[in-house]
């Protein structure tokens, strides 16, 4: 089931032409990894599928309805279906823990109960802390457990590993890829770590100058002779 | 929804000690203390310090709290992402405005009752039904045009810092040429020629006017409601401009 699919999007800021073309496509349960240098357009094209941004041309589709023609009431539906983790993660400062996830079940009029988030996500010492007292790495924990409250079907995270110490991204990962195949829903990312693209996801986009340069599964793009991820990266990928 | 926002909005603004000095504690606290050196004066139009001030000290904690629980606040949630995760959830817009609004009208209705508390109980502040409803009407319209001009304003800002700055010399200039800290009349020419500009100026001498019963249609008051709703107007101008270039 195709969850997303963008054919010769563009997307301008002023006269900075950020999105020149790009042809992509999400199927129901894959995990996709956006990669390119920093200024390549990543946060650009994963803010407009998160309907957050409107583009200038090409065709974005998100379960099955163009994301341009769609009413406030029905991009408010869309979101329903959709979580994010964004990079940098920020919530209300002064708010505990259980405090947000409540403020937010409440947004998503979620069924989820509060106690199973957090029991599942080992919050509990945590509930009463105010978010702006945790550290980074229970920042994005928290972040992902309000991604999960909704249950969505696609989640987008931009960047969502980084500044974590390798433990806190293992525990992160085991969390999105859980999530993945208890649910079946869609995960697209960014990020600079080529090692999680290759260990977690099952396809690849390469952004380069706003272009989709290369968008295969990372199976074919490892078996056409690249020794890693990180290697089809540089040998891609000028400074 | 709604109520639920409107909670987490109150529970918000009880828990920044910054919001809650610059609006509920600092005003009234000058209130009290103005009132012990300058109570026995009188000022123009014949009124006493509690019919002149109160009204003054009220729009000051309206000022104060739509200026940094509301605008300031809002250059906070933008800045460090709030509102962009926010604005991810099916949550409706309407709502979210709908509780900023109605979390400042609550907060700056708390400021005018307990203003007018304290100068019943120091000043013997009379209390005329009458008046009464016409000043929070009044206050009211006063308090839209506040969060309109306040919104455009904060909008401009990107940077937190450059945010703070702004309130905290805003709040001084404000306080200053408004007519808050002393009569206007008794200040320097520049400060007066600056009080002109100054819509809150505008706003106290009219709420003064109204407060007192003493409010008539002439070319001083026709002035200033003019000057306010240029204000406005070019404050919700601005509000689609910003709107449009983010989109």
């Amino acid at each position: 089931m195709e969850i997303v699919h963008v054919k010769q999007l563009k997307k301008s800021y002023g006269t900075n032409k950020v999105l020149r073309g790009i042809d992509f496509t999400a199927q129901a349960g894959e995990i996709i990894g956006v990669i390119g240098k920093n200024g390549a357009g990543k946060s650009t094209f994963l803010e407009i599928l998160m309907t957050l941004k409107t583009y200038d041309e090409g065709n974005v589709f998100v379960f099955d309805k163009e994301v341009r023609s769609l009413s406030t009431h029905q991009l408010e539906g869309i979101r329903k279906q959709i979580s994010v983790v964004l990079q940098p993660t920020q919530f209300y400062k002064s708010l505990k823990v259980v405090e947000l996830l409540k403020l937010f079940k409440a947004y998503y009029k979620s069924s989820v109960n509060i106690e199973k988030i957090i029991a599942d996500f080992k919050l509990e010492p945590y509930r009463k802390t105010y978010f702006n007292k945790l550290s980074g790495g229970w920042k994005q924990i928290v972040s992902l457990a309000i991604a999960f409250l909704s249950e969505p079907k696609m989640l987008i995270l931009d960047e969502p590993t980084t500044g974590l110490d390798p433990h806190m991204r293992n525990i992160l990962w085991a969390y999105i890829t859980k999530y993945n195949k208890r649910t079946g829903g869609t995960v697209i990312l960014t990020t600079h770590n080529m090692d999680e693209v290759e260990l977690y996801c099952d396809k690849v986009m390469l952004l380069n100058d706003g272009v989709g340069e290369t968008f295969d599964t990372t199976k074919r793009i490892l078996d056409s002779g690249y020794k890693s991820i990180h290697d089809f990266y540089l040998s891609k990928v000028s400074m | 929804m709604l109520v639920n926002q409107l909670k987490y909005d109150l529970l918000l603004f009880s828990r920044e000690l910054f919001y809650l000095i610059f609006t509920i504690i600092v005003p009234p606290a000058t209130y009290l203390f103005m009132g012990t050196l300058y109570g026995d004066f009188t000022y123009a139009g014949g009124l006493n310090y509690a019919e002149t001030y109160t009204p003054s000290f009220i729009l000051l904690i309206t000022f104060g709290v739509v200026f940094f629980a509301f605008g300031f606040d809002q250059v906070m949630n933008r800045t460090i992402g709030v509102e962009k995760r926010i604005s991810i959830t099916p949550v409706p817009k309407k709502t979210l405005l709908l509780s900023n609004i109605l979390k400042s009208i609550i907060i700056t209705s708390f400021g005018y009752f307990l203003v007018f508390f304290i100068g019943m109980i120091v000043h013997d502040l009379s209390f005329v039904p009458l008046n009464f409803v016409a000043s929070f009407g009044f206050f009211m319209l006063l308090n839209a045009a506040l969060l309109i001009i306040s919104s455009a304003i904060y909008s401009l800002f990107t940077s937190v810092n450059a945010a703070l700055v702004f309130s905290i010399v805003i709040f001084q200039i404000g306080m200053i040429s408004g007519g808050f800290a002393m009569p206007v009349d008794m200040m320097p020419a520049f400060v007066q020629t600056i009080a002109d500009f100054n819509p809150l100026y505008h706003m106290n001498q009219l709420f003064i006017a109204v407060w007192n019963g003493q409010f008539i249609v002439d070319n001083q008051s026709l002035l200033s409601i003019g000057y306010i709703l240029g204000c406005v107007t070019i404050s919700l101008l601005l509000l689609r401009f910003v709107y449009k270039v983010k989109k």
